[in-house]
């Protein structure tokens, strides 16, 4: 394993993020653009939302990061149960934007004595940060081949400290390709437009859980 | 007043828009896809094969190796590798050929297929593996886009699957 | 003179016939104009094709002037072209590779024709990667004509001069519903829900995002119910088999079963990508619909006879139709008031609707015998070439 120059590797990170940003925005587009298109207009409200899903992103990635540190060159190389956490990761995402789409689970009054779910979606702003914290987790985590080789670079570092450093340095080089996403934010939202960012939201929710029971199945029956 | 000038500018747009649509099948609609065609797009790689990497000279013939085709997230496929030899007319009735695939200077696969005469008719050829880096293959024919071999116009397309975890 | 009587769909003649034959005379020359080269250099078949095709265009564009109605008659030229575009595009297919499957070799060689649906998903791939989602080829060759650019350059310039009403005047598919909803002389199904409308958009959004992810126009791959009647990817595993399954049931449910049971455009109204995306254009097309607010009574007939529900009673009481209105004028025709009028954005609605609709025909119906002319006569040449060889 060879030590590289930590400033060779920030500077790395920082390009190799830049230059996959555009993939990081298409990957991410299907989650985030319906997610904020159903919520109120406003930059500034925007700004907040996008800065919470970024923040769970780079969450993702750190953890990630630490991981494949601690594990070595094994986890990029050879892991072939790669696959097993991308069908578990669509899942979870269809699930997720399922609900933010229907608004299930409804809230509940304060009299039910039931703990609150892990995802609230829609009204109050609380339920929209448990969204956005849970859908920007969970593309954080979806291990993608621009992912990979940062995993790759990131295993050569001389300590876990450095490893996570170079995560948030690659994660800053993608979000820079999510900035013009907050123009979403000037978008006039009337009923029409939410109501069809919940139904992308809905739609997009059945493409991710057949792609991810699809990829669990072949798992499964090819190994 | 305004409204004058917006019935005005309306009836012109509505004179430019009927001029527009007598251009379209002399002008309009060449100039549009020629500038689209000198834009500089690409098609994609599952498609296209990518780009040529390098090009072996043969007597009569070359061997174009292309880089790795990886698909994108989500995508279903395997990343492969294509190789094309054109062009077809000029290729002996057999091929058997040891191909450098990722440029390090030794041979990886050994490819071995028979040219039809008639391009129309299928074909199925051989992949043998010269490292463990690749996966032998037999009677491979126009499989998938990842797995393939068969004539495209004047040239012989072949795609050989590359590890996943590559 | 034209006459003052109302322009409905049974009402007397409109306009004299010398001055109808004045104002077709244009269109007869650009006719001409479009068949006679295919004229000159075709065989007896498509020579026969190209004359009836010509004189087809020419005698509805009469129509059209002489009673002072549109839909009808654009809707003969519509499911002509509905019904004509497979019998011409499958046999094609069939004489050049047996089937109307595409091989995988065929994708791979970029002899795909480009079909203008896949436009939208092209947009973000090719702004962030230059990258072409589609297994055509970027310019025309021998065996693929209908490259990528071609294509584009067709679409676009006809969209400059359509807008949206490419829906009415110039898509190949939705002439298929439009004769099954044509054939019922009642709804079963009265009452559709107005959020359907918005299916469309939600639809686009999905597959745009989608198509930028996996790298792959999803709409063509998943989703396009015209798959049926033209071409798609061969059968040879479990996924294309279920892709192929899925276009043939939305065939049979929304350009069949649904415009029968409800008189509507169900698959261009409520599920079309292209369609929403081809709204967007009406934004700067200077054409439109609209309602004199003076002579609307309110009696609905417009919203009845509108066949993407494109027009609402809180539009009606705005003066207005939605955006995603097809300008194929049922609304005008069904309006027994005179208040639904064609109309040039920044006019005066009680203007001249008559100017407003003559000055919109004569590009539309253009482009109409430009593109849709010569995909009905190829279809006429090969009903002929088929019924002279039997």
């Amino acid at each position: 394993m060879t030590i590289l120059p930590f400033t060779m590797a920030a500077g790395e990170a920082l390009a190799l993020g830049f230059a996959t940003g555009p993939v990081c925005v298409a990957t991410c587009g299907p989650v985030v653009v319906p997610w904020m298109l159903a919520q109120s207009e406003g930059v500034r409200r925007h700004g907040l939302q996008l800065g919470l899903f970024m923040t769970a992103r780079l969450t993702g990635y750190l953890l990630f990061g630490a991981a494949v540190w601690l594990a070595g060159a094994a986890i990029p190389r050879a892991w072939t149960g790669r696959s097993w956490l991308l069908g578990a990761v669509q899942v979870l995402l269809a699930v997720s934007l399922a609900a933010y789409a229907t608004g299930w689970p409804r809230r509940r009054p304060k009299c039910a004595q039931r703990p609150e779910p892990l995802v609230q979606i829609g009204e109050p702003m609380r339920g929209k940060a448990r969204s956005a914290l849970a859908l920007g987790f969970l593309t954080g985590i979806n291990i993608c081949p621009p992912f990979l080789v940062a995993g790759v670079r990131a295993v050569q570092l001389d300590s876990l400290s450095a490893s996570l450093l170079f995560f948030a340095l690659f994660f800053v080089g993608t979000a820079v390709w999510f900035l013009p996403l907050l123009s979403l934010g000037l978008l006039r939202r009337t009923p029409a437009v939410v109501t069809v960012a919940r139904a992308a939201a809905l739609l997009l929710a059945c493409w991710y859980g057949f792609s991810g029971v699809l990829v669990l199945i072949e798992r499964v029956i090819y190994g | 007043m305004r409204k004058r000038i917006l019935a005005v500018a309306g009836y012109v747009a509505a004179a430019l828009t009927l001029f527009v649509a007598l251009s379209v099948p002399f002008v309009l609609m060449g100039g549009i896809a020629k500038a689209f065609a000198q834009a500089g797009f690409n098609l994609a790689p599952v498609y296209s094969g990518g780009t040529v990497a390098r090009t072996i000279e043969r007597n009569g013939y070359r061997i174009q190796v292309y880089q790795p085709v990886r698909p994108r997230p989500f995508q279903n496929g395997e990343p492969f590798v294509q190789v094309a030899f054109v062009p077809a007319s000029a290729l002996p009735a057999q091929i058997c050929e040891e191909i450098d695939l990722d440029g390090y200077g030794r041979p990886d696969v050994r490819v071995s297929f028979a040219v039809p005469s008639n391009p129309q008719t299928p074909m199925r050829g051989d992949v043998q593996a010269l490292n463990d880096r690749y996966d032998t293959l037999t009677g491979i024919g126009a499989d998938s886009y990842s797995r393939f071999l068969a004539r495209t116009g004047d040239r012989i397309v072949l795609r050989i699957p590359l590890p996943r975890h590559d | 003179m034209a006459s003052q009587a109302s322009p409905t769909m049974s009402a007397p003649a409109f306009r004299s016939v010398g001055r109808s034959m004045l104002l077709t005379v244009p269109m007869a020359l650009w006719s001409l104009l479009m068949f006679t080269p295919s004229f000159l250099h075709a065989g007896p078949d498509s020579r026969i094709a190209c004359g009836v095709v010509a004189a087809f265009m020419t005698v509805l564009f009469y129509q059209m002037m002489r009673t002072g109605t549109t839909y009808r008659w654009r809707r003969y030229f519509f499911v002509a072209l509905g019904l004509l575009f497979p019998v011409g595009f499958i046999a094609s297919l069939v004489a050049v590779r047996g089937s109307m499957s595409i091989p995988i070799e065929r994708m791979v060689s970029g002899d795909t024709p480009f079909c203008y649906m896949v436009t939208p998903m092209l947009i973000i791939p090719a702004a962030l990667t230059r990258t072409l989602i589609f297994p055509g080829s970027i310019l025309p060759t021998a065996s693929n004509p209908h490259s990528i650019a071609a294509m584009i350059g067709i679409w676009l310039a006809m969209t400059l001069v359509l807008g949206k009403a490419w829906c009415s005047y110039a898509c190949f598919f939705g002439g298929i519903e439009e004769g099954f909803a044509a054939l019922p002389k009642h709804a079963r199904i009265r009452k559709l829900d107005p959020r359907f409308r918005l299916a469309p958009w939600a639809i686009l959004l999905a597959v745009v995002l989608l198509s930028a992810v996996m790298f792959e126009p999803v709409y063509c791959m998943w989703l396009c119910p015209f798959k049926t009647v033209t071409e798609f990817p061969a059968v040879r595993d479990a996924e294309t088999a279920l892709q192929f399954g899925i276009f043939v049931a939305l065939f049979l449910g929304l350009v069949v079963a649904l415009p029968l049971l409800t008189k509507k455009r169900t698959q261009c109204g409520f599920f079309c990508p292209f369609g929403a995306f081809q709204s967007l254009f009406n934004k700067i097309n200077v054409f439109d619909i609209r309602f004199d607010r003076t002579k609307c009574v309110d009696c609905g007939s417009c919203r009845s006879a509108c066949p993407t529900m494109a027009i609402t009673a809180e539009s009606v009481r705005e003066g207005k139709t939605l955006l995603n209105c097809m300008k194929c004028g049922a609304c005008v025709d069904s309006c027994k008031k005179d208040a639904a009028v064609w109309h040039v954005k920044g006019t005066a609605v009680a203007g001249k609707p008559e100017r407003a609709r003559l000055l919109f025909l004569y590009g539309a119906w253009a482009m109409a015998t430009m593109f849709g002319g010569s995909v009905l006569a190829h279809g006429v040449a090969t009903l002929i070439h088929f019924v002279a060889r039997n």
